[in-house]
């Protein structure tokens, strides 16, 4: 690995071992809560112990479960943003896993907990292959089907699940004085796990990755994140834990049928406990849970239950979804940050630091290497939308070490031709060659390890990531055990640090993307692909949309990593801005390549003037016929 | 192969009434990217509203339509106002959510007025049929199938020959392009919303004849559009038409060749094939993700 970055990028001040800015952040919000929740955990492990009262204690459990599913729910709706509205199948699942374990096999039902949190994981994981290719919509069409296919089965699978007539499971055989200790510890301990194994994904590049997937998976996909895998992963995380509490809960309460088990309301309790704690929070949805559960007690004690649980939980969805976006803990941490941030200037307003311009006012002009071998290779590819022949045999070559640049008229398939090279598109025909491997039918993600970095035509980044978050989230390889390793370690930190410092947005590391100029987000985006250490970088319009300072400035940063081996395929409108720093150029119309070489050469084409021109010569003959 | 025939015309009829009902849901889909999840609670609370003023006047259900469209339509129109307005521009999650806890609390005012017991409604020529050869043919399901067609016409003829119907289409197709030529979105939303809603409310009331009803039905009943449209293609209107007959077939071979008791899983079937193998469904197209709509 040629490691141009660390040793290079560090022109800039370095200002490698800061504190990572999740923890940064994590310290300001940390007291006001700490204290609840140590407070809070103390009471719920002690209650039972302290108070002999059975209603509380069912309350409790009952909290508890709906927290294991919402904190579960968690994993891929608050980090993955995949909404499901049947969470509560997994509660059904392991519940009739245990009961029919009990009566068909036998044994305490403690026994079969596990294997009910091992089906609900496998069934998730099922549903994850589904969910490879729904998003959005679709997924969440696909949960409601899963809860209600899942029901069907029970009521009509008479021989496994004696139907409407449900499974009786065997009564507890345990002291009275001991209440209903097992179940709540068993089910306190479940919770325990749930919110240790989402504080761990959260903090490690499998929670990453999950989050640049909610945040943009198609750009997730093309800085190396293997999506289907995390996907699985994370459905399997959501659901294994769940199973086990519903096996604990189809125990507790000693009756398993299809309409209890698998009635939407269950789901659409343990979502509202998410939404209403706050979604990608640690702590939110256990705090959800608890007052969704006594919500329920009040609604079943006071108003008899039935329809009013309909409308207060159909009305509290609603409202919430209008009212209270963002849930409890995001909303009130929003308040306690905006009343510690009182009378600081944010950085909004500052200039651009960084690379001195004074000193390389006059850049040498461009003589890049095109001597080079092939580094990428396009034959003949093509990609139709509908009728539409956006890509139409476009054959091309980047030579190893140049600054290539292609260019055509609106809508002669550059972008397309992007698109098909790094993975986000599949070609109806053709073949892709980088560094003399067939890429083409690859997926965005092996792309991205092999070398092949892109940016995109309007700006991609990770909206509610931190900058600094922005740039470390790319991953030059994948293995499963990689999944583990910290979301952010002190060797990346740095190295994205220097290259924030290359680009000149150092200062801005812990700002939200999304709160960036759209010229920041260009110099952020270029940090972000740099940190693959591509081999090949390809950038769409680097100098579209934004003010000729910051052009002049891309384009120097473009010759100086070229100086330093990197390949470049730039697309550009900006003509000035490609012939003063690109050769060979490429001319794309019409979706094939018509023409190519020095700047000087394409320039004096005809055929390239027609491309560009033709239409107006066509437009004028009628007028002087 | 008289069996086959029967279910096969009863399930082209059942079909044309699916139909109705899920060019309401797709249609919404279309132009305001919303997935209507309350569009089952308003077909039941229609066909509520139906059972009443048979009740109280004797008013025959199909007849009954001309009272519940506008009627559907206003409340359509005032919901969408009222609640989904304000999360028209936001990603899919709100929408969904929103619209599926409006399900629940009509769900939960439908049992408050008229009780969780099973209704259905009854008209003189319920229990005939045409007997053709030697098929027959319950006049319910025949009168019904051909209103929802007539009806449906209709709604493809307001789609596709009116100023309102161009309007539709364009914010379907590219809402800033739309705004630019001087259509309202925003109020083209809200129309939009109330006629899918009233097409909801001629089709409950179709409905009505058809199945024995209760305020749950509702779950059932968009399980089955939600996998219409997703077989047919979200957003698409012909596409919702051909996915709604092959689930009115597809149901009637269930309950003649199989068991009656798994004709509900049709429509689970249908996503989770169609979303494995096709997931833009028939007549869907995948849109171009890196054209950005910012």
């Amino acid at each position: 690995m040629t490691d141009v970055g660390a040793a290079a990028y560090s022109e800039g001040t370095l200002k490698g071992g800061g504190v990572p800015p999740s923890r940064a952040r994590s310290k300001v919000l940390r007291s006001p809560w700490t204290a609840v929740i140590v407070a809070a955990t103390l009471f719920i492990a002690a209650f039972p112990v302290l108070s002999d009262d059975l209603y509380y204690q069912n309350m409790f459990i009952l909290s508890m479960v709906f927290a294991i599913g919402a904190v579960g729910l968690n994993v891929i709706t608050g980090y993955a943003g995949y909404v499901s509205l049947g969470q509560g199948a997994f509660i059904g699942l392991g519940a009739y896993a245990v009961g029919v374990c009990v009566n068909d096999i036998g044994g305490s039902p403690w026994v079969w907990i596990p294997v009910a949190g091992l089906l609900s994981g496998a069934v998730a994981a099922l549903l994850g292959v589904v969910a490879m290719r729904a998003r959005g919509h679709s997924f969440v069409i696909l949960t409601i089907a899963f809860l209600f296919l899942l029901q069907l089965l029970a009521t009509n699978w008479d021989s496994l699940t004696n139907g409407t007539g449900g499974i009786t499971l065997p009564i507890p055989t345990w002291s009275v004085d001991y209440q209903y200790w097992p179940f709540y510890y068993s089910l306190l301990g479940l919770l325990a796990l749930s919110l240790l194994l989402t504080w761990w994904i959260r903090r490690n590049k499998f929670g990453m990755g999950l989050i640049a997937i909610r945040e943009d998976e198609d750009k997730a996909a093309t800085v190396g994140v293997s999506t289907p895998t995390y996907k699985i992963l994370a459905f399997s995380a959501s659901a294994v834990f769940v199973g086990m509490a519903g096996g604990v809960y189809g125990y507790y309460i000693s009756f398993i049928d299809p309409l209890g088990m698998f009635n939407i309301l269950l789901s659409v309790q343990i979502i509202l406990s998410l939404l209403l704690g706050g979604r990608a929070t640690l702590w939110g949805p256990v705090l959800g849970a608890f007052i969704i559960e006594w919500l329920n007690e009040t609604t079943n004690n006071e108003f008899g239950g039935g329809n009013a649980r309909l409308l207060i939980f159909g009305g509290l969805l609603a409202l919430v979804v209008l009212f209270l976006p963002g849930g409890i803990v995001p909303t009130v941490n929003g308040w306690i940050e905006r009343w510690r941030a009182r009378g600081q200037a944010g950085l909004a307003g500052e200039r651009l630091t960084g690379v001195d311009l004074r000193e390389r006012a006059a850049p040498p002009p461009a003589e890049p290497a095109v001597s080079g071998s092939p580094l990428l290779e396009v034959k003949g590819l093509e990609k139709r939308f509908g009728g539409v022949r956006a890509v139409d045999g476009a054959s091309f070559a980047v030579p190893e070490g140049s600054i290539t640049a292609l260019i055509g008229p609106n809508g002669s398939g550059k972008t397309t031709v992007f698109n098909l090279i790094g993975g986000t598109m599949a070609p109806q025909a053709g073949e892709v060659w980088f560094d003399g491997r067939r890429i083409d039918g690859k997926p965005p993600w092996r792309r991205a390890h092999l070398g092949l970095g892109r940016t995109f035509q309007i700006t991609r980044l990770f909206p509610d990531m931190t900058v600094l978050e922005n740039v470390v989230a790319p991953l030059r390889e994948f293995h499963v055990g990689l999944l583990g390793a910290d979301a952010v370690s002190g060797r990346e930190a740095k190295r994205a640090e220097e290259l924030l410092e290359f680009v000149g947005m150092g200062k801005y590391r812990d700002v939200r993307a999304a709160a960036l100029s759209y010229g920041q987000q260009k110099l952020v985006e270029l940090a972000q692909i740099l940190m693959l250490d591509p081999k090949l970088i390809m950038l769409d319009e680097p100098a579209g949309g934004i003010n000729p300072t910051l052009i002049e400035r891309i384009g120097e940063m473009i010759r100086e990593l070229n100086a330093r081996g990197k390949t470049f395929l730039i697309v550009e409108h900006n003509m000035p801005f490609v012939l003063g720093l690109c050769n060979p150029v490429l001319v794309l119309a019409r979706g094939q390549t018509i023409a190519s070489g020095s700047p000087d050469e394409v320039q004096r084409d005809p055929k390239v003037l027609d491309a560009y021109l033709g239409e107006d010569f066509r437009l004028e003959q009628p007028v002087g016929a | 192969m008289t069996e086959f025939l029967q279910a096969l015309i009863l399930g082209l009829l059942i079909g044309g009434v699916y139909a109705l009902l899920a060019a309401g849901l797709t249609l919404i889909f279309g132009v305001m990217n919303v997935i209507n999840i309350a569009h089952g609670a308003f077909l039941i609370l229609a066909a509520f509203i139906t059972w009443s003023l048979w009740r109280a006047t004797g008013l025959d259900p199909l007849a009954a339509i001309v009272l519940l469209t506008p009627l559907m339509f206003a409340f359509g129109w005032l919901l969408y106002n009222a609640t989904i307005r304000r999360i028209r521009r936001a990603p899919p999650a709100p929408s969904v959510l929103l619209t599926f806890g409006l399900a629940l609390f009509i769900e939960g005012i439908m049992g408050v007025i008229w009780g969780n017991t099973s209704h259905s409604v009854r008209p003189a020529y319920s229990t005939d049929s045409f007997k053709i050869g030697e098929l027959f043919l319950p006049k319910a399901q025949v009168y019904g199938g051909l209103v929802a067609i007539a009806v449906l016409t209709s709604l493809y003829l307001v789609l596709t020959r009116s100023w309102l119907g161009r309007a539709i289409r364009a914010s379907a197709v590219n809402p800033q392009g739309a705004e630019l030529v001087g259509v309202n979105v925003a109020s083209v939303a809200a129309l939009t919303f109330a006629i899918g809603v009233a097409s909801a409310g001629a089709g409950g009331a179709i409905a009505s004849v058809l199945y024995p009803f209760l305020p749950g039905s509702h779950y059932q009943w968009i399980a089955r559009l939600l996998g219409i449209i997703v077989l047919g293609g979200m957003g698409s209107l012909p596409g919702a038409v051909i996915g709604a007959l092959c689930l009115g077939v597809a149901e009637l071979m269930t309950v003649t060749y199989i068991a009656p008791e798994w004709a509900t899983g049709v429509p689970y079937l249908f996503v989770f094939v169609v979303l494995l193998l096709r997931p833009q469904g028939i007549l869907g197209t995948r849109l171009r993700q890196d054209v950005a709509t910012a």
